[in-house]
C-alpha cells in the first residue's frame, strides 16, 4: 500500500514539473566530483591550520559566545579542566531540593578529567551513559532526567556562530546536553572549525569515507535553551539547560 | 476557535486595529525583529545577495522535487525509518492515528509545526482519547488558551504577562504571578512531565537534505529536542517542498532560515535527524517516522505562475515588517499562515475566492520580497490572484468576484479615453462632492458602494481648480 501511495504521489509530482526544461532537472547530491575540490581545499585549510590560528578561532568564538549568554572557557590543560569543573558542581544548587548528581558522557576527554575522583571529594555522585543490559539503560535513563548538570565533549565547535556539533555514539547520550539544567561541555583546542561550511566539507569526507556520516543525530547548540514568548522578554532555561560552559583545553 | 475563519477578515481587522495592548505588542515586535533581519543579512560573510542563491537553490529543489524525495525516501527506509506520502490531511492524520493506536499511544508531545495546524492534527488526536501537549511555550499558552497562534514565530505575541498570569493561576494551579522567568519555570515543570511520560514526540520539518537523507528541525527552547529524543516513537510531518538537494544548498539555506526566523546566526537548537536509534544508543527513538504531505501542494508546484511560492520555509520574516500585518496580526488573515506568506498560501491552499480578503488586504509595498530571506517574489503572486479574482478562472475554479467593480473599471476605461467625457464626469464629480459631509476638509462619508472608501478613512476631495487648468492660467500669466 504504502510504496503504490508513494508512485502515486511522485507520479502527480512529476506531471506537475513536465513543463520544466531538462537541463533544469538535474541534481547536485549524487554529481559529487565538481564540489569535492572545493572541499579538498577546505579540508587541507583545516589540517594545516597553525596553533596561533586556532587561537584566533578561540577568541572569535569566546566573543560570539557572550552574545548569547554562553560561557567559553580556555584552560590549559585537563587537570584545570577537571578542577574548574569540580569548583562548578560545588557552587552551583540544583533547580529543586538539595540532592546533586551529575551525569557524563563516556568520552576519552570527559574521562581523562578524572571527575569521579574529583567529585568523590565533594559527595556528588557522577554516572557515565554507557550500559551493558536493558536495566542499566532504563536505569541511567532516569539518572540524565533528574540530573542537575550533564557533562559531554562535542565533535566539532563552530567559532561563527558559537556552536556545538554533537553527533550521536554509543555511550553519548542526547539527554545529557538537554535533560539537566547545566550543561558542560569539553573540547581541545583543535575542534573548532571556522564555519559551518568546513562542518560541512568534514561531513561529506565522512560520508565517503564512512558510512555512518552525520550518524543518526547531529545536533547543534548555539548557547542555552531560551524563549522570547512572554512579552519578548528573554527567558533562559526553558526547556533545555539555562547554562552552558564549554571549556577549551588550548594545551 | 474556527479552522478557516478568511471570511471573517474585515471584522477580525478591525477588532485588532482597536485592541491597543495588541497594536503595541506587534510594533515592537516588528522594530526588534524587522530591523534586526534585515542587519542580519548585511552582516552574512557572503553579504546579503545571499538572498538570490537562496533562490536559486530553493527553485532547484522545487524543479527536481519528485528526484529529491525519492532519494530522502530511500535513505531513511535504508536506516529502518518509515515515511509515508499523505496526498491530504485527513491521509496524513489517519496514518498518524495508526501509528499511535498500533503503539497504544496515550500522550504526545509536540513541537511547534505549522503544518499540523494546517491539517488541524491535534484535533484528530484528541477526538481518539490521546492527550496532546504543545510545548513551544508560546504554543503552550495559546493551547491552555484554546486559541490559535498569531505570528508563526511569536505564537501568543497578542498576549500579555497579565493575560498569562492569570491563565496560568487557572490551568496550572500556580499562585499569581506576571514575571516571565517564574511564568516560563512553572511551563518547564508542567511540560517536563510530559516529556517523561509521552509516547510519541511530533515535530514539523524545517528543512530536509536529500544528499544525506535527513531532516533538520530547528528551536531555541529545546522543546523539539526533547519531543525527538524521550519519546518511543518521533513522527516527523514535513510539507513535500521542504527540501534541499546537497549539503551545499542545506548550508546556505540554514543561515538563512535563522536570520530570516529570528535575526540569529543559528538558533540555539538545530537537530539533523537521519532516522530512528541504534540499539547501542543509550535514547533517541526507536521508531522514527516521516510523514510528506501534499494537501494542495502538488497543484500549486503545477501552475508555473505560483510555483515560487513553494520556495517558501516558513520563517516569518515577512510578517515582521508587513505594514498590515503590523496593524490587524495573526488572527485576521484567519488560517495557520498569517502575514504575507498567509495572504498568497492560503488562497491557494483553501481556495482564492474563500480567502480573497487575504490577497486584497495586502499593499503591494514589496517589503515582504525585500526581507524574505529567499527574495520570493510575493507581490507579483498576489497580483497574480487579484487578477484571478478580477477576471475568473477556471484552472482554480476561481469565479469574478465583482461584477459591479469591473464594469467601473471598463467604464471609466472609456472616460479617460475621451478628454471630453473625462472633463465633464469630472466637474459632475465636482459638484456633487458638495452634497457630502466634511470633517477638516476632507469628505468624510459616502453613500454605497462609495462608502467603502469613508467607514474606514475620509477622502480628500477633488480640488475646484484642476492643475491642468491652472498650469494653463500660469504660462498665460507668465508671457503677458
Amino acid at each position: 500500500m504504502n510504496a503504490s501511495h508513494q508512485n502515486i504521489f511522485l507520479t502527480k509530482l512529476e506531471a506537475a514539473l513536465s513543463d520544466v526544461p531538462g537541463a533544469l532537472r538535474n541534481t547536485r547530491f549524487s554529481a559529487s566530483d565538481a564540489k569535492n575540490d572545493g572541499d579538498i581545499e577546505t579540508l587541507d585549510r583545516i589540517r594545516q591550520r597553525t596553533k596561533k590560528e586556532r587561537l584566533a578561532l578561540l577568541d572569535r568564538m569566546a566573543a560570539e559566545s557572550r552574545e548569547i549568554n554562553l560561557n567559553v572557557l580556555p584552560v590549559t590543560d585537563v587537570d584545570a579542566a577537571g578542577i574548574r569543573i569540580q569548583q562548578l558542581v560545588k557552587e552551583k544548587q540544583p533547580e529543586q531540593g538539595t540532592e546533586k548528581h551529575v551525569v557524563a558522557w563516556q568520552h576519552s576527554l570527559v574521562k581523562s578529567l578524572n571527575l569521579k575522583n574529583r567529585f568523590k571529594e565533594i559527595s556528588v555522585p557522577i554516572y557515565f551513559t554507557e550500559f551493558s543490559n536493558p536495566e542499566e539503560k532504563t536505569d541511567l535513563k532516569e539518572r540524565i532526567l533528574h540530573a542537575f548538570m550533564g557533562i559531554t565533549s562535542a565533535d566539532f565547535c563552530i567559532a561563527d556562530s558559537a556552536t556545538m556539533v554533537l553527533k550521536t555514539h554509543p555511550g553519548q547520550a542526547r539527554s545529557v546536553s538537554l535533560a539537566p539544567p547545566i550543561h558542560v561541555a569539553v573540547i581541545s583546542l583543535e575542534q573548532i572549525l571556522a564555519d559551518l561550511t568546513e562542518l560541512y566539507a568534514l561531513l561529506r569526507k565522512d560520508l565517503t569515507h564512512d558510512s555512518a556520516g552525520l550518524t543518526r543525530c547531529m545536533t547543534f547548540i548555539t548557547g542555552p535553551s531560551k524563549t522570547a514568548d512572554i512579552e519578548a522578554t528573554m527567558v533562559y532555561g526553558v526547556h533545555g539547560p539555562r547554562e552552558v560552559y564549554i571549556y577549551v583545553i588550548t594545551g | 476557535m474556527k479552522h478557516i475563519a478568511t471570511e471573517d477578515y474585515k471584522t477580525q481587522a478591525k477588532t485588532a486595529v482597536r485592541n491597543r495592548v495588541l497594536q503595541g505588542a506587534l510594533a515592537g515586535l516588528q522594530e526588534r525583529l524587522g530591523k534586526g533581519t534585515a542587519l542580519a543579512y548585511q552582516n552574512l560573510p557572503e553579504g546579503p545577495d545571499l538572498r538570490y542563491k537562496a533562490h536559486d537553490i530553493r527553485m532547484h529543489a522545487i524543479h527536481n522535487l519528485d528526484i529529491l524525495l525519492k532519494q530522502l525516501t530511500e535513505k531513511i527506509r535504508q536506516r529502518g525509518g518509515h515515511v509515508f506520502f499523505a496526498e491530504s490531511g485527513p491521509a496524513a492524520a489517519a496514518y498518524c492515528l495508526n501509528v499511535a493506536r498500533k503503539h497504544d499511544v496515550k500522550l504526545v508531545v509536540k513541537g511547534k509545526s505549522m503544518v499540523t495546524e494546517e491539517i488541524r492534527l491535534n484535533n484528530a488526536l484528541i477526538n481518539d482519547g490521546i492527550e496532546v501537549y504543545e510545548t513551544d511555550l508560546g504554543e503552550y499558552i495559546i493551547q491552555l488558551a484554546g486559541e490559535n497562534p498569531s505570528h508563526i514565530l511569536a505564537p501568543a505575541i497578542h498576549k500579555t504577562r497579565e493575560d498569562i498570569g492569570r491563565l496560568f493561576t487557572e490551568k496550572l494551579n500556580i499562585p499569581y504571578t506576571d514575571d516571565p522567568p517564574t511564568l516560563t519555570q512553572a511551563a518547564r515543570k508542567a511540560l517536563r512531565e510530559k516529556f517523561f511520560a509521552a509516547d510519541m514526540g511530533i515535530s514539523g520539518c524545517n528543512i530536509a537534505c536529500a544528499e544525506t537523507g535527513h531532516i533538520t528541525v530547528v528551536s531555541n527552547e529545546g522543546n523539539i529536542r526533547m519531543a525527538s529524543t524521550l519519546p518511543k516513537i518521533h513522527m516527523v510531518f514535513m510539507g513535500m517542498e521542504r527540501i534541499v538537494d546537497s549539503l551545499e544548498d542545506h548550508n546556505i539555506l540554514l543561515r538563512m532560515l535563522c536570520r530570516g526566523a529570528s535575526a540569529q546566526k543559528l538558533a540555539t537548537y538545530v537537530s539533523n535527524i537521519a532516522g530512528p536509534a541504534l540499539d547501542d544508543h543509550m535514547d533517541g527513538p526507536e521508531e522514527f517516522h516521516l510523514v510528506i504531505l501534499d494537501n494542495g501542494r502538488s497543484k500549486i508546484l503545477a501552475d508555473k505562475d505560483f510555483r515560487e511560492m513553494l520556495c517558501c520555509v516558513r520563517c516569518g520574516a515577512c510578517l515582521n515588517v508587513c505594514p498590515v500585518y503590523r496593524k490587524i496580526g495573526g488572527h485576521a488573515y484567519g488560517f495557520a499562515y498569517s502575514g504575507p506568506v498567509g495572504a498568497v498560501v492560503t488562497p491557494l491552499l483553501i481556495g482564492i475566492n474563500r480567502a480573497r480578503h487575504l490577497c486584497q488586504g495586502e499593499p503591494l509595498c514589496g517589503a515582504c520580497r525585500d526581507i524574505c530571506p529567499i527574495n520570493i517574489d510575493l507581490p507579483r503572486m498576489l497580483l497574480e490572484l487579484r487578477w484571478k479574482l478580477a477576471n475568473g478562472d477556471s484552472a482554480w475554479q476561481v469565479h469574478r468576484e465583482n461584477n459591479l467593480e469591473k464594469m467601473t473599471h471598463q467604464l471609466w476605461s472609456m472616460i479617460i479615453q475621451n478628454r471630453k467625457i473625462y472633463d465633464v464626469t469630472l466637474s459632475a464629480a465636482r459638484f456633487l462632492q458638495k452634497l457630502f459631509p466634511r470633517q477638516d476638509k476632507m469628505i468624510s462619508r459616502m453613500p454605497p458602494p462609495l462608502n467603502g472608501w469613508t467607514d474606514s478613512r475620509h477622502m480628500k476631495p477633488l480640488a475646484q481648480t484642476p492643475f491642468s487648468k491652472k498650469w494653463k492660467q500660469r504660462q498665460s500669466s507668465k508671457k503677458q
